[in-house]
């Protein structure tokens, strides 16, 4: 369910809840109000029956037949009072009980009838029943008085009660509903800046294990299809900027090339020229030299080929050194023709690293690539290699003597699309180069000082069987493999 | 009239071997070097009529050789080859008074040719 019903759902049932309890709340004071109006009209017939037998007393002091008349017509006035309010009194109280209080005035009455009519006041016998049936009336009307402000309390109090509970409900439902929403949008987003991170660290993974069909999940899938589509790009990316290095590296190629091309040149020209001198042992040799400087030329244009064709990344256990003797090929050339000395110190006994040498070699030229435009004729490019400070990791470093880079720019070199080259560069190189490096679980380094020089440095772990084995696995077992680890 | 001496100087070992085989087939002496440096050392030993050197080497380079010749040998010819077409270097080096510049690859009928003059020019 979207997150947006959920909230709307959420406040429909606290909503309908507090309607409930005002609706309850709204009977309560009802009740309360038929309660109270009883009362007042029980203190009226209260006051009423107390003159009764005030009237009663006086009867019997003073034998006074008249208090009987008042008497009477007290509960004439009594009754006709009681005919005003039946309905109020029937709710208050019920019918039965109100037939219980008219028939108490009826029998009340009776008695104070047959006094008057027939009675003396020394009838001792008559005094007693007239007194039992005041008394009786007017016990009768304060017990359901009594029992009536009882009611009125309770109800009071039990209101009291339902709205301290349905307070407590409604908090806890409210707070209970809010902290599941927020909890649930707080997991997703920090999965989203984790799964961020990642891909401006150049792995382009997914977010795993969220199926809601809510909105975080439509953000979800919307993250996951971009990081997977930024994961295309960067492939993209590579092969352009491969393709763009190649430009460069043609040009340098070309002049390899030129060697032995002059030399084949040179060997058919000299073989006419001294023909007849030569034994047939000195033609086979000469035609020996051409095939050797053949052979010259289709290792040069198989280099550049290896390099150009586009590959899936599959790393493989390879020595460092070799791959960079591999790039020198590609490279020597464009550094001789720019007219800079270089120096290649290669480390002995170097652990293994795990990497694909394409990639690698791309990299590598990369680097070449750029210290050669950075640097004068007459400079200096070190190209050198040396076990690196993490355990059993390799580290690579080419530097040069050129111009520097501003320390301004230092932080922005490996960002795509930043270039100082002005119209020659595409910004691209050293943002590619970090990308691969990244997914070699290396490190890359810049140290530059303008008019000093300037070193890149990669750091690659050393190969072991488990660095194999997990660039195998699925991304499912490497959740679980990370799990494990936690 | 003694041989004349021709001095190679070309990183590429096949270039002087080849150009050391069709020389001496017209008679000349030949030596050949694979950079600069022993065969400046060999100039001061011996005296060559010609000088044929690269350009680009590694180390000191054609144009060093031309400077330390014309410097030192002014009669000795220095013609100079190179696998590189630059205008700069080619006008630097008539300034300093090559007798040849040749582009790679050398027609060795050319260079023969050239070589006679350089001869003739010194005599």
């Amino acid at each position: 369910m979207k997150i947006e019903r959920k909230l709307i759902l959420s406040n429909i049932i606290n909503g309908a809840f507090i309607i409930l309890i005002g609706f309850f709340a709204f009977q309560n004071l009802n009740l309360v109000l038929t309660k109270l109006r009883f009362v007042e009209i029980a203190d009226d017939l209260n006051a009423s029956f107390l003159e009764m037998r005030l009237s009663e007393k006086n009867y019997f002091l003073y034998k006074d037949k008249q208090a009987l008349v008042q008497i009477q017509s007290n509960i004439e006035k009594t009754l006709e009072t009681i005919a005003g309010v039946r309905d109020d009194i029937t709710r208050a109280i019920g019918e039965t009980d109100l037939k219980e209080l008219v028939a108490h005035l009826y029998a009340y009455a009776a008695v104070v009838e047959e006094a008057r009519t027939t009675g003396s006041p020394a009838d001792a016998q008559l005094e007693t029943r007239l007194r039992a049936e005041g008394k009786g009336l007017k016990e009768f009307s304060d017990s359901i008085t009594h029992l009536e402000r009882k009611r009125v309390n309770d109800i009071i109090l039990s209101s009291k009660w339902i709205l301290i509970f349905s307070f407590w409900v409604i908090l806890v439902s409210a707070l209970f509903i809010g902290h599941f929403i927020s909890q649930k949008i707080l997991r997703s987003l920090r999965e989203i800046v984790k799964l961020t991170k990642s891909i401006s660290e150049g792995n382009f993974n997914r977010i795993e294990g969220f199926q809601s069909n809510d909105e975080l999940g439509s953000v979800i899938t919307a993250i996951n299809s971009m990081s997977e589509e930024l994961g295309h790009r960067e492939e993209e990316l590579i092969q352009s900027k491969k393709l763009a290095s190649l430009g460069i590296l043609t040009a340098g190629v070309a002049h390899e090339l030129t060697n032995p091309l002059n030399n084949i040149s040179m060997i058919a020209q000299t073989y006419a020229e001294v023909y007849d001198n030569l034994s047939e042992k000195d033609r086979i040799e000469f035609m020996q030299k051409v095939e050797g400087e053949t052979e010259r030329i289709r290792q040069i244009v198989k280099n550049l080929l290896d390099f150009s064709k586009p590959k899936d990344a599959s790393p493989v256990e390879a020595d460092i050194n070799a791959v960079i003797q591999k790039t020198l090929t590609l490279v020597q050339n464009m550094i001789d023709v720019s007219n800079i000395e270089t120096t290649v110190h290669l480390g002995d006994g170097l652990p293994h690293v795990f990497i694909d040498e394409h990639q690698m070699q791309q990299v590598l030229v990369n680097f070449v690539t750029n210290a050669v435009q950075a640097t004068a004729a007459g400079g200096r490019i070190v190209i050198s290699s040396r076990p690196g400070k993490n355990n059993g990791s390799v580290e690579i470093s080419v530097a040069d003597t050129g111009k520097g880079i501003p320390p301004e720019y230092l932080p922005h070199i490996f960002d795509p699309f930043f270039s100082t080259k002005g119209e020659g560069g595409t910004g691209l190189g050293l943002s590619v180069s970090y990308g691969i490096i990244k997914s070699h679980h290396g490190e890359i380094r810049v140290e530059s000082k303008v008019g000093v020089g300037t070193t890149f440095t990669i750091e690659l772990p050393q190969y072991s069987a488990q660095s194999q084995r997990q660039d195998n696995l699925t991304t499912e077992d490497k959740e679980v493999l990370e799990l494990r680890q936690k | 009239m003694a041989t004349s001496r021709i001095m190679v100087i070309d990183d590429e070992k096949i270039v002087g071997d080849m150009a050391k085989l069709s020389l001496e087939q017209d008679g000349y002496s030949v030596e050949t070097f694979l950079n600069a440096e022993p065969a400046l050392k060999r100039l001061q030993e011996e005296q060559f009529d010609v000088v044929v050197t690269d350009y680009k080497m590694k180390g000191i380079d054609g144009m060093e050789v031309l400077k330390t010749v014309k410097e030192h040998y002014p009669k000795t010819q220095v013609i100079m080859i190179t696998a590189f077409a630059n205008l700069d270097a080619a006008i630097e080096a008539l300034r300093r008074d090559v007798h040849d510049f040749f582009p790679k690859p050398v027609k060795i009928k050319e260079l023969k040719l050239s070589i006679k003059r350089a001869l003739e020019k010194q005599a």
